[in-house]
């Protein structure tokens, strides 16, 4: 890349600011785990009222 | 709709609008009208994705699908948050670390101004057509259910969002947005419980739910590798990660969402907010599709519910038939209901050996009717071959005019104007956004410097993409061949820009040249296989992605690596 950093830049590093999460990949692992722990729910529900 | 009801729909919307008006007058300064505040937080960046990817037509067509097909519609959106994790962790900082208003502005900064041009070229020529879309799909539905004037309805939805959109920009948007969505949760919640409530007496919530799961509409994982199916957990995966990567990654309406706010931290927090919220708020509203479609199980529904077109064609020469399958429609709505008790009553009594011979004539009866139902669009087809026979989007709205009591049908009516605004306010915003920072300011770069006029040209432009939606949504009433047309010019389009992005961000030795022209070729490949192939148009935007990629790469070794970025005009 080229051309001057924005400040923004510096808040490439800024954590989550989350209780329990001090970092980004943390964050998204969560989501992850989230998303497969919401289709397997789903996955169980359409079983039981089957 | 009475006294009440428009009091509730009228002073809900147009209390919102000029609220975000009133709020947002005073914005002088272009970055605020275009990015919204510095001070935006997680949760308003959050609701604004939400809100402006929540158009009417999901409040319309999703309980819909649930009736219909049951709830595996829910498996489009698993891609969603997978999407929006690599956005959040490799396109949002770069947008963040040059400090751009436009995804575009970034593509000349990491190639040149021709790729630039060409990103918010395309962007303006699908999103502009796609406005129009967004006023007149909900726009009709509403027009042939309460018989409202469709140009009345155009015209009101396009006023509204113009007013508050030109004075208050992005700011207005995401003020609007959380109202509105907070109308907009209310509203269903109001119609999900009134649907339980008005679930015949002796059956509960757990009844229901096996009833629907029963006749096969709570499949919501489909693991089966049959290409044929339409919705299934792989094609989710795959076909929906493409797909959400490059709506919420490369398409402005959504880029301006969350470019806004204080830091980082507050865009990244609005994108999980989605990522962990999305999945479950699809699946209550076909869940909805799916408990409405119970209700209709024990209170006779209309054999098509758009019924204002069924009464068209039942009125004239080929009445007799439309009578004969009204009838046989009567008797096997009754016949169903029956065998509906009969199950329910031996599942109750823990009966082994009866219940599944009650299932498969419960199963069997639901078949007639269903069969019944599909008779009833060959007949409509038969009287007249330009009748619309998809009536799975009326279902929701027939439920809230014949059984909401008055003041929630208005509030319900306003939930689906808001979701309309919503999504054309982002929508207005973004087109504008592109137009001026990407065209007018690139073009006249000494005009950069003097920004009461640049938020004067924004708001101009903001007027003429209202005003141009507008005009192609009264249009689409007369050619309504359009509405499809612009879909399949999205997915014309939509790959081959999710590909520029794409070698922008992980092929980092891709120049500019490369790119530009490897993107043309995927264009014209994409257009030459739409015009010679019959494939179904979604899968262009795996190809033009693809195909855009490896043209890049293809391209770096005749051009050699990147050579020029943008001089920085107009950034």
């Amino acid at each position: 890349m080229t051309g001057p950093l924005s400040p923004d830049q510096r808040s490439d590093a800024e954590p989550p600011g989350l209780p329990g999460f001090h970092t980004w990949r943390g964050v998204y692992l969560f989501v992850f785990g989230w998303f497969v722990l919401f289709v397997i729910l789903l996955a169980a529900f359409g079983r039981h009222f089957s | 709709m009475n006294i009440a009801d428009w009091v509730v729909f009228l002073g809900t919307l147009s209390g919102i609008a000029a609220y975000g008006s009133w709020r947002t007058r005073q914005i002088r300064s272009l970055n605020t009208y275009l990015k919204g505040r510095r001070s935006t937080g997680w949760g308003t960046i959050g609701l604004s994705v939400m809100a402006t990817q929540a158009s009417a037509v999901t409040f319309l067509s999703i309980p819909g699908q649930g009736f219909e097909s049951g709830i595996g519609f829910v498996q489009n959106y698993f891609g969603l948050p997978l999407a929006l994790i690599i956005v959040s962790g490799v396109f949002l900082p770069m947008y963040r670390r040059f400090g751009v208003y436009t995804a575009y502005e970034f593509l000349g900064r990491r190639f040149d101004w021709k790729t630039r041009l060409l990103g918010a070229g395309l962007f303006l020529l699908q999103r502009g057509f796609s406005a129009g879309v967004t006023i007149y799909a909900p726009a009709i539905i509403l027009s042939t259910m309460l018989g409202w004037r469709l140009d009345l309805i155009i015209v009101f939805i396009g006023f509204l969002v113009i007013v508050y959109t030109v004075t208050g920009g992005s700011e207005a948007v995401s003020l609007t947005q959380k109202w509105q969505f907070a109308v907009i949760s209310i509203g269903m919640v109001a119609a999900f419980i009134v649907l339980l409530i008005e679930l015949p007496v002796g059956l509960g919530f757990d009844d229901a739910l096996h009833i629907a799961g029963a006749l096969g509409k709570l499949q919501a994982v489909d693991t089966s590798i049959d290409p044929g199916r339409r919705y299934t957990l792989w094609t989710g995966l795959l076909g929906g990660l493409f797909l959400a990567l490059s709506y919420f990654g490369t398409d402005q309406s959504q880029v301006q969402r969350y470019l806004g706010g204080d830091s980082l931290r507050e865009s990244r927090l609005g994108l999980m907010f989605n990522a962990l919220l999305k999945i479950p708020m699809q699946f209550l509203i076909l869940l909805l599709g799916a408990l409405l479609f119970v209700f209709y199980q024990f209170e006779r529904p209309p054999l098509f519910f758009n019924q204002p077109e069924w009464q068209r064609h039942a009125q004239g020469p080929e009445r007799g038939a439309f009578s004969t399958l009204e009838q046989r429609h009567v008797v096997a709505v009754g016949d169903n209901e029956k065998a509906i008790r009969a199950w329910l009553q031996t599942r109750r009594s823990e009966d082994a050996a009866l219940e599944p011979i009650a299932r498969a004539t419960m199963l069997e009866a639901n078949r007639q009717t269903a069969a019944v139902r599909s008779e009833a669009k060959v007949a409509l087809l038969a009287a007249d071959p330009r009748a619309k026979t998809k009536d799975s989007d009326y279902v929701f709205i027939t439920f809230i005019l014949a059984k909401l009591p008055h003041g929630l049908i208005g509030l319900l009516i306003a939930v689906i104007f808001a979701a309309a605004l919503n999504s054309l306010a982002a929508e207005l915003t973004a087109l504008s956004t592109t137009t001026t920072i990407d065209f007018w300011r690139y073009l006249r770069p000494l005009a950069a410097a003097d920004e009461a006029r640049n938020v004067r040209v924004a708001r101009l432009f903001t007027a003429l993409w209202g005003l141009a939606g507008v005009a192609f949504a009264l249009l689409a009433g007369f050619a309504e061949n359009l509405i499809e047309a612009v879909n399949i010019v999205g997915s014309i389009f939509y790959g081959v820009v999710l590909g520029i992005f794409l070698v922008a961000f992980f092929f980092r030795r891709v120049g500019g040249s490369a790119v530009f022209f490897a993107a043309l070729a995927a264009q014209v490949l994409v257009v030459t296989m739409f015009l010679s192939l019959n494939i179904g148009y979604l899968w262009y935007n795996l190809i033009g992605c693809a195909a855009c990629i490896a043209f890049s790469m293809l391209l770096r070794t005749v051009l050699g690596s990147r050579a020029s970025t943008d001089p920085g005009r107009g950034a």
